[in-house]
């Protein structure tokens, strides 16, 4: 816990750094942006980077600082509401198999297999499909995606910590499995959990932005990274700043939680910080 | 390991079993009556009762599901109701070209991987061994789909050197063939081969750290050589697991990289499907990529009973 | 048993893709091989059951020929009839045909393939435009080359529906399987499909005119705008039919490889109102809206300014062509004044657009001018076909839409009450009967009557016309610059 090494640490800080970045461009989006992100503007169209349009403006006129501002908001809204519908279905589900007798927790883990084979992707095209695509189904689609990942770590963090003493004790006292869990399970994987959280928030800001580019995802005109990216496609020539900049953002949100999750890991994870 | 295999078995194909009903029945519930799809909007009622019979989406869910299900069970998974073509060869065509997609793209990967990985954990202390693997770290953070519109723009639209898109069987022009292919499969594989860098890396790093190879390495054998001679084996079990994890993302992965590159693969079958509200073809398709992860998933558990000594002796 | 089965079905289906990736057309890519990239990919071969362009443009005039065609010019000119007379009540059509025509399949033409295929618009037909058929009272084989038709009544739309898809000539022997084994009369049959990639069509020997210059032409389909263009810039087709934006054109400009041609076409982009919904049946809602757009910009934003400002459902290449587009110059304080003036306050309209890139974009251009006079719409891009096809266009389930209508003289879609625009004018209906009824000089009279009542009442607004942009290799040539007809007419293209 106490001897990290500089490079190690250096993930955490930069990590913290740009998730930070993210966060911090999306809160201020709800106050501040420069101009209306979705106000056309024939007069201002394809703007190169300027003082005014610190980003420039695209082929609608609309400046694209502000797009990328809002659009972090979509990218965290989405990932919030992904991750937080694996955590909340997935952690329970992988706790309740680590403590239920076997057989049961070898159910449940097939269930968690069966779902494994409907990729986000894959389930987000699907929902679309039947309920029309926008930013709601592809996040739920994400998130039941991503349901079985929580699962799995809950479960072997569920194991490892059953076989500990003070379960065992806990158990010889005659606590109930519920009790168990929420005293003595939970708070010792939660740290897991965490570091789960980070990297499926990486992988649903990918899966957003695959999405949006698919047409699948965010609608227009709400600012999404993954959209700008599709429809900067056919300037790419002319003005590859449109698709540079929210290619950099997709970029700097992925590498932010991974990086982030990787430090925590570190961190909780004694026996891989003492060797690296 | 017999035993283990065979449950594994038994539980593979109610895994199939499971997948196909709920595929099916998330299909049943699509708005839109596939006839009226078919006819357009002038089709008199008698003609959609009749195209209703015709399609067979007049009787009731379960008889649909048993006939559609044992029909798919000799291969046979209908006609479309809006190409009017029967759906089996055409998904077999498809599923051609999105393997070959696939399989170029894993290869990509672990070209890329295994030795950069190995390379990084090896130096992992040094300046060139922490840059690799922050240059994986970037990778990873680079959507496919971007890394092949940067492709084309470069490689196709600039220097025109390879196509910009589209597909050549390979019976055809094996040349074109090729050339067709190295764009779609370096964008699906380099992002692929930089998330495999990171673990080949991790998993080389535990194996160094293992005892034997300690004693190895007292033997006076380099880091590069002990794991040649005694690692390797064993730092391939979570490679190989990840590696299956990773073929199911490829496979789905495929999809947006078939749609960059205008390849006529499962993938853009599936969006056409969609946007045609073509029920049974997508029902099809679904079933097929589900079928797809679940075998691969299958496949690599049983590998891993074969690799792992420690489970081989139980 | 079940599991075996199960289990060898899967595993044969993937041993057997790994090697049938190769199942289809063999292209050639010698100097008689042409390639054409288009956008729209035909679901099936049969336009007499589904409604959409892509599958006329691609067989229509290629592969089944009709009685008469329209030249580059919009012209109506003998195909398979050497010649016509009409009777001085302008009921009576007499054909005569072209001798020694056979069809793909060998059968041979005659009037009896005439009187089956008018006669079956009627009876087997889906789409919507098959209305235009109605009028044929009955048809007489005279002789083995004469056909005669008569009307129930004189159409001035009959004969030119002729032209369209309506017209095309099949025979007994060839219409078992439309879907997919099409047989016509055409310098080119089709040899092979890779769906999701291209059609290619074969010169077909035994055609009776004159022979096309390209015996292969390979139909590639591109869905994606920018991949198309990539394509052409990457020598991996020849041609691009129609553009879908205009963000490309100075690429190619600037590359002395291509051509770009310019020219109209029938395609108005169109912002559909809901006429029969409050509060878009108050014409005052209506024309509020159409003063708060300002065309010019949209057409600027969406399409570079190339296309044309129409102000009615009318392309430049009809005879009844008047320039509409000042009626409602860009003044939004003129639509808040009329908004208020109909009682309307906090308007939010829902603008279902089709999922297609043209259509995205002026709906974000819009939304963004509506927003200005305080409408708020919200943007819902529907599947398109069949999903927009279900909801808007058959269940008339929006307020506002955007759509490009490509059919010719489209605007005869106002006459029908039940068509999804809900509009519904006893006037226009009168002036289109007798305009279709009259002598040609009423109807043009009459047609310019319809075109200006439309644009009084805003039964929608007409955006612009959407251009049609081909560009080219240089060594092809022999493009019809407007596209006047649904068909891509592959018979005048050759090397230059």
């Amino acid at each position: 816990m106490t001897t990290l090494t500089p490079v190690r640490n250096r993930s955490l800080v930069l990590g913290v750094v740009l998730v930070a970045l993210v966060v911090l461009a999306a809160l201020v989006s709800f106050v501040w942006t420069p101009y209306d992100p979705v106000q056309v503007n024939a007069a201002d169209k394809l703007l190169g980077f300027s003082a005014e349009h610190l980003f420039g403006t695209d082929k609608f006129g609309r400046d694209v600082f502000s797009q990328i501002m809002v659009g972090a908001r979509t990218t965290l809204y989405v990932g919030v509401v992904a991750v937080g519908i694996a955590a909340v279905i997935g952690t329970p589900l992988g706790v309740l198999a680590g403590l239920a007798p076997r057989w049961l927790g070898e159910f449940v883990m097939r269930v968690n297999d069966l779902v494994l084979a409907f990729p986000a992707l894959l389930l987000a095209i699907m929902f679309g499909a039947v309920f029309g695509a926008d930013t709601l189904t592809a996040m739920i689609a994400i998130g039941i995606a991503t349901i079985p990942s929580f699962a799995r770590i809950a479960r072997s963090g569920t194991l490892q910590v059953g076989s500990s003493e003070f379960v065992l004790a806990a158990r010889a006292a005659g606590r109930s499995r519920g009790n168990i869990a929420v005293r003595h399970v939970l708070p010792n994987i939660s740290g897991l959990l965490i570091v789960q959280s980070s990297v499926s928030f990486a992988i649903a800001v990918l899966a957003e932005a695959a999405l949006s580019f698919l047409g699948f995802g965010t609608r227009p005109p709400t600012p999404s990274w993954g959209r700008m990216l599709q429809e900067s496609q056919e300037l790419l020539t002319s003005h590859p700043r449109l698709a540079l900049v929210p290619g950099v953002a997709i970029a700097v949100a992925v590498l932010g939680f991974n990086l982030l999750g990787d430090g925590l890991r570190d961190r909780l994870d004694p026996r891989l910080a003492a060797r690296a | 390991m017999t035993v283990r295999v065979l449950r594994r078995v038994a539980i593979l194909v109610v895994s199939l079993f499971v997948a196909s009903i709920v595929v099916f029945l998330f299909m049943a519930v699509l708005p839109g009556d596939p006839a009226q799809v078919a006819l357009g909007v002038n089709a008199t009622p008698e003609l959609l009762a009749k195209t209703r019979a015709e399609f067979g989406i007049d009787r009731s869910l379960v008889t649909q599901y048993f006939s559609w299900i044992g029909g798919v069970l000799h291969g046979d998974f209908g006609r479309s109701y809006v190409t009017r073509e029967a759906i089996g060869p055409q998904l077999l065509d498809r599923l051609g070209v999105t393997l070959w997609l696939v399989g170029a793209g894993m290869v990509v990967a672990l070209v890329i991987a295994v030795p950069v990985g190995m390379f990084a954990a090896v130096r992992h202390r040094k300046p060139s061994g922490v840059t690799v693997s922050g240059l994986s770290q970037i990778g990873v953070a680079i959507p496919a789909f971007l890394a092949g519109i940067i492709l084309v723009q470069i490689f196709a639209v600039q220097l025109r050197w390879l196509p910009s898109g589209g597909w050549t069987p390979p019976d055809q022009d094996a040349g074109q063939f090729v050339r067709g292919l190295i764009l779609p499969a370096l964008s699906l594989g380099l992002v692929q081969g930089a998330v495999l860098t990171r673990y080949v890396r991790s998993a080389v790093l535990d194996t160094l750290g293992q005892d034997y190879l300690r004693t190895a390495r007292s033997k006076g054998l380099l880091p590069a050589q002990a794991l040649r001679r005694h690692g390797l084996r064993n730092a391939s079990v979570p490679v190989v697991t990840v590696l299956g994890l990773q073929l199911a993302t490829l496979l789905i992965g495929a999809v947006v990289v078939e749609r960059v590159f205008v390849l006529p693969g499962l993938g853009s079958m599936l969006l056409d499907a969609v946007s045609s509200r073509d029920l049974l073809t997508v029902q099809a398709i679904v079933l097929v990529l589900v079928a797809g992860v679940l075998l691969v998933n299958f496949v690599v558990d049983v590998l891993y009973t074969v690799l792992d000594p420690r489970l081989r002796g139980s | 048993m079940r599991a075996r089965l199960h289990l060898a079905a899967l595993a044969v289906l993937l041993a057997a893709s790994a090697c049938s990736a190769g199942s289809s057309a063999s292209v050639s890519s010698g100097p008689g091989t042409l390639s054409v990239g288009f956008t729209a990919e035909p679901a099936n071969f049969d336009f007499t059951h589904a409604d959409g362009a892509a599958i006329p443009q691609a067989l229509l005039y290629n592969v089944y020929e009709g009685l008469v065609k329209l030249d580059a010019q919009g012209r109506i000119v003998p195909l398979l009839a050497k010649s016509w007379t009409v009777s001085p009540d302008r009921k009576t059509y007499d054909f005569q045909l072209q001798p020694g025509v056979k069809f793909s399949n060998g059968a041979p033409f005659t009037a009896a393939d005439v009187k089956f295929s008018l006669l079956r618009v009627k009876t087997d037909w889906t789409i919507s435009i098959k209305s235009a058929m109605d009028v044929v009272d009955h048809v007489d084989v005279v002789s083995p080359d004469h056909a005669r038709v008569v009307l129930s009544k004189p159409s001035n739309g009959w004969l030119f529906s002729l032209t369209s898809r309506l017209g095309a000539m099949f025979s007994p022997t060839g219409v078992a399987d439309l879907a997919n084994k099409p047989v016509g009369t055409g310098p080119y049959e089709v040899a092979s499909r890779r769906r999701g990639d291209s059609i290619v069509l074969k010169e077909n020997p035994a055609y009776w005119g004159r022979k096309p210059a390209y015996s292969t032409v390979v139909l590639k389909y591109i869905a994606d705008p920018t991949a198309l263009n990539n394509a052409l810039l990457s020598n991996g087709i020849d041609v691009i039919s129609s553009l879908t934006s205009a963000d490309s054109i100075p690429q190619f400009q600037g590359d002395d490889r291509f051509t770009v041609l310019q020219g109209t076409t029938n395609s108005e982009v169109t912002l559909a109102f809901n006429n029969r919904k409050a509060p878009l049946n108050d014409p005052r809602v209506r024309q509020a809206l159409t003063y708060a757009i300002d065309r010019k910009a949209v057409l600027d934003l969406v399409f570079n300014g190339r296309g044309t400002l129409i102000g009615s459902m009318v392309p430049p290449t009809d005879p009844w062509y008047e320039d509409l587009s000042g009626v409602y110059p860009y003044d939004p304080a003129k639509a808040k004044q009329l908004l208020a003036e109909a009682g309307v306050k906090n308007l939010n309209l829902r603008l279902r657009i089709p999922n297609l890139p043209y259509a995205v974009s002026a709906a974000q251009v819009v939304q963004s001018q509506l927003a200005d006079v305080g409408v708020r719409t919200t943007i819902e891009p529907l599947d398109f076909p069949a999903v927009w096809l279900k909801q808007v266009f058959t269940d008339h389930d929006y307020d506002l839409s955007i759509i490009q209508h490509v059919e010719a003289r489209d605007i005869t879609t106002f006459g029908k009450p039940t068509y999804y625009w809900g509009y519904d004018s006893p006037r226009v209906q009168q002036l289109l009967a007798e305009a279709d009824s009259g002598t040609p000089q009423q109807q043009v009279a009459d047609m310019k009557q319809v075109a200006r009542q439309l644009n009084t009442d805003a039964a929608a607004d007409w955006l612009f016309l959407y251009p049609n942009v081909i560009v080219a290799k240089n060594k092809v040539t022999g493009f019809a610059k407007n596209q006047v007809s649904e068909s891509f007419d592959l018979t005048g293209l050759r090397p230059a």
